[in-house]
């Protein structure tokens, strides 16, 4: 059975991580997507570390596409695209130096949805200029969640800015292919030019913050006191750590939890009453101080036992996984988090799956590879001609 | 104008955040979102009670309960049941994120909604999926954060990995995941005719969102350990300490951005050794090369930095077409003409909290605008929405006008 954006035709004119995810979703979902690359290639290609001369990036956000090169320096080309652009139903573009000729306003393309993904939005003074996830990260405050206030500014490590606005690209494009008359399914009409940005889609993630900065009853919780805690790592046990709450935890069955732990000294502590009625783990009010007395408890066990011994007193406890314990974890495998995927020159990768589970249209698992530089060059170039 | 999904209507059964987040941007996207809540519910758990609250009421609550209308139904009684039924004919979509197992005991498990109305579009989300030892553990920002390794990859340079402070970042990734299959299994019916069952799990959702670091670590079996504001892909891309003290985040992410990158160097007149080389010393002839001399060439731009003014370094940057940004707070961004003119950051009003700030739609469309607007009251359209239901239903009761003799 065909996926649920089977029979959509997507061009991709976009590199790094934002445009390129957007399309690897897509692509995941069933549409035919072509990406169209410079001569020199994606920039992602050359990211760290190498990956026969790809790179895991480069690898991963390009897979389920064909690809194909054109160099905006031949007039040729530009038209080649505009060709592929008027049969698309889908454009994905961003703002690394796309000729005029092939922006929306000039194209002849009545049913193209045309998603322009840029770095701080189409309004305002910064329209122009460029995206970068550390750029966007410190303007829309988004760095102000890691490490401590005064010290050097700190980036979440995975590409959240780009992926978030893909997130949002990707819903901009269903949303407008449904409101799209397709009545004449030769000949659509009614598309039009959708825009995302890294910017405000960092700052539509932030919104339960502005909402707590807006008039709170009390200056206080976690979506506040954010700004102004330490760095969190967690709670160490013997061997790693693990993240808990103590929930529903009162009363006898915190005195139990404490005995079990082997916390007697705790009950001398001048926190203690903090410690029994402070119970949202790192998100408490006073997880700060109270993180060395539940540490001290914590590191006779191993994490493992700490997690038995909270969730059978009715809190919750889970490991603090790094990639390597994620990867190697039972419900990862059971949900088939991550898949393999044979690449052009016979090697294995593994990869994270497509986040969706249709039923009725169910979402194969991605069996095409990114494709080398061009090498869907003259296949996609003879179906245009053939179209044509 | 109207929205993209102007006349889908959604029946919303969300609770907490990553549900009522899908569902949000359903209601931006134009689609008639009914938001449930029991009659009974105590206003002190609304969005899972997460403080502050403003006049009472978590502002959890307030921010994933946008763009949506209130209904009061209690599932457990028979007649609120049948309301929930009728009501289930005239939608489009269903959402709910309860763990498995809940949606059948309240008679609203997929066949029991599918027996009402086939063509629905019923989405289904939870926190690790739907098999494997952990689909009955509760699932939220917090235990998928840790669990997914997406505080693995942060911190300060040589520091221990830590956590992001804003428990909320998978929660919305999961639910504008869910929003997106929603509208996907919405494109299928246009063409196939056919509702169907859809599942999202914060598990597989907060993975993708890591998709390129995880990619990495599969690849090379190396983890990733925190360096500050520094990217592990690209180099030279982290946050430089210009004159006065204040940062400039700077992204070198290709070859023709580091050319005009080394030029704008060149050309501050910044005494540092080596700076006026960078596009031809062949230490750093590569991408891959500055990354793996990362803190060597970080140390000698960060003396260049200090010596011009943040302000300078924007304008030379920009102009040069090298992707650069700073550091905003909120008290600023509220009045930034690009966080205001684009709507990002937009005020709204409420119906019992006044006026609150939130982020607004984080798209623009050219054709069929997106909308905007505060959190309703629990329940607080239950009448208006039953009045139509009632109408409804007696417009299809009416017999069809016989035509002809």
């Amino acid at each position: 059975m065909p996926g649920p954006l089977d029979g959509y035709r997507v061009v991709e004119i976009a590199e790094g991580v934002a445009g390129p995810y957007t399309a690897m979703s897509l692509g995941d979902a069933g549409a035919d997507v072509v990406k169209i690359e410079p001569p020199q290639g994606d920039r992602s290609r050359d990211w760290a570390p190498s990956l026969d001369d790809d790179s895991p990036v480069f690898r991963t956000l390009n897979r389920s596409k064909r690809g194909i090169v054109l160099d905006w320096s031949s007039q040729r080309d530009v038209e080649i695209a505009r060709r592929l652009l008027a049969q698309a139903d889908v454009a994905v573009v961003d703002k690394y130096g796309l000729p005029q000729e092939l922006g929306w306003e000039r194209l002849d393309a009545t049913g193209l949805v045309y998603c322009a993904i840029s770095g701080f939005g189409p309004q305002g003074p910064w329209s122009d200029r460029p995206a970068s996830e550390i750029g966007t990260q410190m303007a829309s405050e988004a760095t102000s969640s890691l490490g401590n206030l005064g010290e050097p500014p700190v980036r979440h490590g995975s590409d959240i800015g780009s992926v978030f606005a893909a997130n949002n690209a990707i819903q901009a494009i269903c949303a407008a292919l449904y409101a799209r008359d397709d009545s004449d399914p030769s000949n659509p009409s009614g598309g039009q030019r959708v825009e995302v940005s890294l910017f405000g889609s960092l700052i539509a993630m932030r919104s339960t913050l502005w909402v707590a900065l807006s008039n709170p009853d009390e200056w206080w919780g976690f979506h506040l006191d954010s700004y102004v805690k330490p760095p969190d790592h967690g709670y160490q046990c013997r061997d790693l750590p693990i993240y808990f709450s103590l929930a529903r935890i009162r009363g006898e069955a915190f005195e139990s939890l404490i005995d079990e732990l082997g916390m007697d000294w705790a009950r001398q502590h001048p926190e203690y009453d903090r410690l029994r009625t402070d119970g949202a783990g790192g998100a408490g009010r006073y997880a700060a101080e109270l993180t060395p007395l539940w540490e001290r408890g914590f590191a006779n066990f191993d994490a493992d036992q700490v997690i038995d011994i909270v969730e059978r007193h009715g809190g919750w406890a889970f490991p603090m996984h790094d990639y390597e314990r994620l990867s190697k974890d039972p419900q990862v495998e059971a949900v088939g988090a991550i898949i393999d995927l044979e690449q052009s020159d016979g090697s294995a990768m593994r990869q994270i799956a497509p986040p969706w589970d249709f039923e009725g249209t169910p979402v194969p698992t991605p069996t095409r590879p990114a494709p080398r530089l061009g090498e869907h060059q003259d296949e996609v170039l003879g179906e245009l001609a053939a179209r044509s | 104008m109207p929205g993209p999904l102007d006349g889908v209507r959604v029946f919303d059964l969300t609770l907490w955040m990553v549900g009522p987040w899908a569902s949000t941007q359903l209601g931006a996207l134009g689609a008639d979102v009914i938001h449930i809540e029991q009659p009974s519910v105590d206003p002190r758990t609304l969005g899972a009670g997460v403080p502050p609250t403003i006049n009472g009421t978590s502002i959890g609550y307030m921010t994933w309960n946008q763009n949506k209308r209130g209904l009061f139904l209690d599932l457990k009684s028979p007649s609120d049941r049948q309301i929930a039924y009728d009501l289930l004919q005239t939608c489009d979509v269903f959402l709910i994120n309860m763990r498995p197992g809940a949606a059948e005991r309240m008679g609203v498990g997929y066949e029991q909604v599918k027996a009402v109305n086939p063509d629905i579009i019923y989405t289904a989300i939870t926190g690790w999926g739907e098999v494997g030892p952990m689909r009955d553990k509760p699932g939220a920002d917090v235990q998928a954060q840790y669990f997914t390794g997406f505080w693995s990859v942060s911190g300060s340079e040589g520091g221990r990995p830590e956590v992001y402070r804003h428990m909320a970042q998978i929660d919305a990734t999961t639910g504008n995941v869910a929003a997106q299959a929603v509208l996907m299994g919405l494109l299928a019916r246009k063409r196939t005719g056919q509702g169907q069952r859809i599942h999202v799990g914060m598990l597989r959702a907060g993975m993708a969102l890591q998709s390129g670091r995880i990619a990495e670590y599969l690849s090379t079996g190396a983890l990733h350990q925190p360096q500050g504001s520094a990217a592990f892909a690209t180099a030279p891309d982290q946050a430089f300490q210009c004159q006065w003290g204040d940062w400039i985040g700077v992204s070198v992410t290709s070859e023709d951005e580091w050319q005009r990158f080394a030029a704008v160097m060149r050309q501050s007149e910044a005494e540092t050794e080596g700076i006026n080389d960078l596009a031809t010393d062949p230490r750093w002839s590569t991408n891959r090369d500055r990354v793996a001399r990362r803190t060597e060439l970080a140390a000698m731009l960060q003396t260049g930095f200090l010596q011009r003014p943040r302000h300078y370094w924007m304008l030379r940057l920009s102009a040069a077409g090298v992707p650069c940004g700073y550091p905003i707070s909120f008290e600023t961004l509220q009045h930034h003409a690009q966080a205001v003119e684009n709507q990002y950051l937009r005020e709204v009003e409420t119906s019992g909290w006044g006026k609150v700030w939130t982020g607004g739609a984080p798209w623009q469309f050219s054709g069929t605008p997106a909308r905007w607007f505060g959190a309703c009251l629990p329940g607080e359209h239950t009448g208006e929405i039953l009045d139509e239901l009632a109408a409804h239903k007696a417009a299809a009761e009416e017999p069809a006008p016989v035509i002809g003799d």
